[in-house]
């Protein structure tokens, strides 16, 4: 027989044990477990605290006039709303700010770009227009020598759209030319003017140059010092055209 | 009760002062009632009631609308208890005269056959029953007093001290084996 421990006689004696009729027959049955529940219960029936002294009806109200004073009201929640007056304030505040921003940019942008631009003429403008073609231009007319002479060294039947690239330069370089022919440059003039030769050589020649055809064209027209000579030109436009860029930055700012 | 308690608590959020009045007088004698008990002093327990009002107050927007007003106002106030068991801890001593001395209870004690002898038994156990709960812990004193006292359910003492049931349930059984060791020299001895 397994008899009640100290913690399941408590728990019996509070009405707050599971197996309370259990609990129940065993103290009938066990005279040990019996007289140790007994103490328990003399000892706990002994322990009485204090009666509370009564207090008078309006003890509450006592208490509440004791304590009223130290109590703040709650400031009673209000809706929130976006379109309070602190909101619109702020969002008004920022969008001027931008705007603000913006013209004083606007306003800066053109107090300083105005002078440079005054100093930009319609000439110089026209320059660096011109020499970003002329680049263009050799730079083209560059890559067709460059194939041109390839195609002599490896004396081979050449089947490269070299015709069809000439007559497209061709027309371009006399217009470069004559343009060209009204300033006083006489290395770019005498160049374009040998360029626009072997142009005229390529672009008249038959559909399928032969390593021969190469070979005459190279050494009558002198392709190699051509090509020597657009590396040049294009050495020295290209840094006019960068000058020209750097003046235009510098204009716009 | 319940629901007028929240329409109170309602209209005192929402600014309303005053609505926190009906709900100290209608709760302030039970809240007296229990922290006489626990306190076992008169100023100690008007005390704590008045601190209990005041940080029930001050807490009120935690209120949880689906707890109950009468049991969340019982944790404050067993925090108050609390808090006044530990002062006095800290203050005082227990005083001589009360402490338990088995020695001497049996000389005291050992004729209790007339009248006035059982008269001075009776407060003979009620001073060591006093001396004795001087001895439990804050927590054991409360559960105990809520349990035996108060009738109180395991349940209502863990949330009524923010512990586990079987928290709660362990204090009870720790306060009454104190007791029964501090007191059981007086009924073997009667």
């Amino acid at each position: 027989m397994k008899h009640l421990t100290e913690e399941e006689m408590i728990e019996h004696y509070y009405s707050e044990d599971l197996y309370k009729a259990d609990a129940e027959i065993h103290l009938q049955a066990c005279r040990q477990c019996s007289q140790s529940y007994e103490e328990l219960g003399k000892l706990l029936g002994s322990v009485r605290g204090p009666e509370p002294l009564p207090r008078s009806s309006d003890y509450g109200a006592q208490v509440w006039q004791s304590i009223q004073g130290a109590l703040q009201p709650y400031q009673a929640k209000q809706k929130r709303s976006f379109f309070q007056w602190p909101q619109l304030a702020y969002a008004a505040a920022c969008l001027l700010f931008l705007a603000g921003a913006f013209l004083a940019g606007r306003m800066w942008e053109h107090a300083h770009t105005k002078p440079l631009l005054a100093t930009s003429t319609p000439q110089q403008t026209k320059e660096r227009v011109v020499l970003f073609v002329l680049d263009n231009h050799l730079d083209r007319s560059e890559r067709l020598l460059v194939q041109l002479n390839h195609a002599g060294a490896e004396g081979e039947q050449v089947d490269l759209p070299l015709r069809g690239e000439a007559q497209q330069l061709l027309t371009d370089n006399r217009l470069y030319r004559q343009s060209v022919a009204q300033s006083n440059d006489p290395l770019l003039t005498a160049a374009l003017d040998h360029l626009e030769r072997v142009l005229l050589e390529v672009a008249n020649s038959p559909d399928e140059l032969s390593a021969a055809d190469i070979a005459r064209i190279e050494q009558e027209m002198n392709t190699q010092g051509l090509l020597f000579q657009i590396r040049v030109l294009r050495t020295k436009v290209s840094e006019q055209k960068l000058n020209a860029q750097a003046i235009g930055k510098g204009a716009t700012l | 009760m319940g629901n007028d308690d929240y329409a109170l608590i309602r209209s005192i959020l929402a600014g309303d002062k005053d609505a926190y009045g009906p709900l100290v007088e209608r709760h302030s004698q039970s809240v007296f009632r229990v922290a006489f008990r626990i306190t076992e002093d008169e100023a100690d327990a008007d005390e704590v009631v008045q601190e209990t009002f005041l940080r029930g107050y001050r807490s009120l927007e935690n209120f949880d609308a689906r707890s109950n007003f009468r049991t969340w106002i019982y944790r404050i106030a067993m925090n108050c208890a609390l808090d006044v068991l530990n002062k006095r801890k800290n203050q005082t001593a227990v005083p001589i005269a009360e402490e338990y001395d088995e020695g001497q209870a049996a000389v005291q004690l050992a004729d209790r056959a007339a009248g006035p002898d059982r008269l001075l038994l009776s407060q003979e156990i009620q001073a060591r029953r006093h001396a004795a709960m001087g001895k439990l812990t804050p927590t054991e004193r409360i559960a105990f007093v809520l349990r035996h006292m108060e009738d109180r359910s395991t349940e209502e003492i863990a949330t009524a001290l923010g512990i586990a049931p079987n928290s709660a349930k362990q204090a009870v059984f720790r306060a009454v084996q104190k007791l029964r060791q501090s007191l059981a020299p007086l009924w073997v001895k009667s």
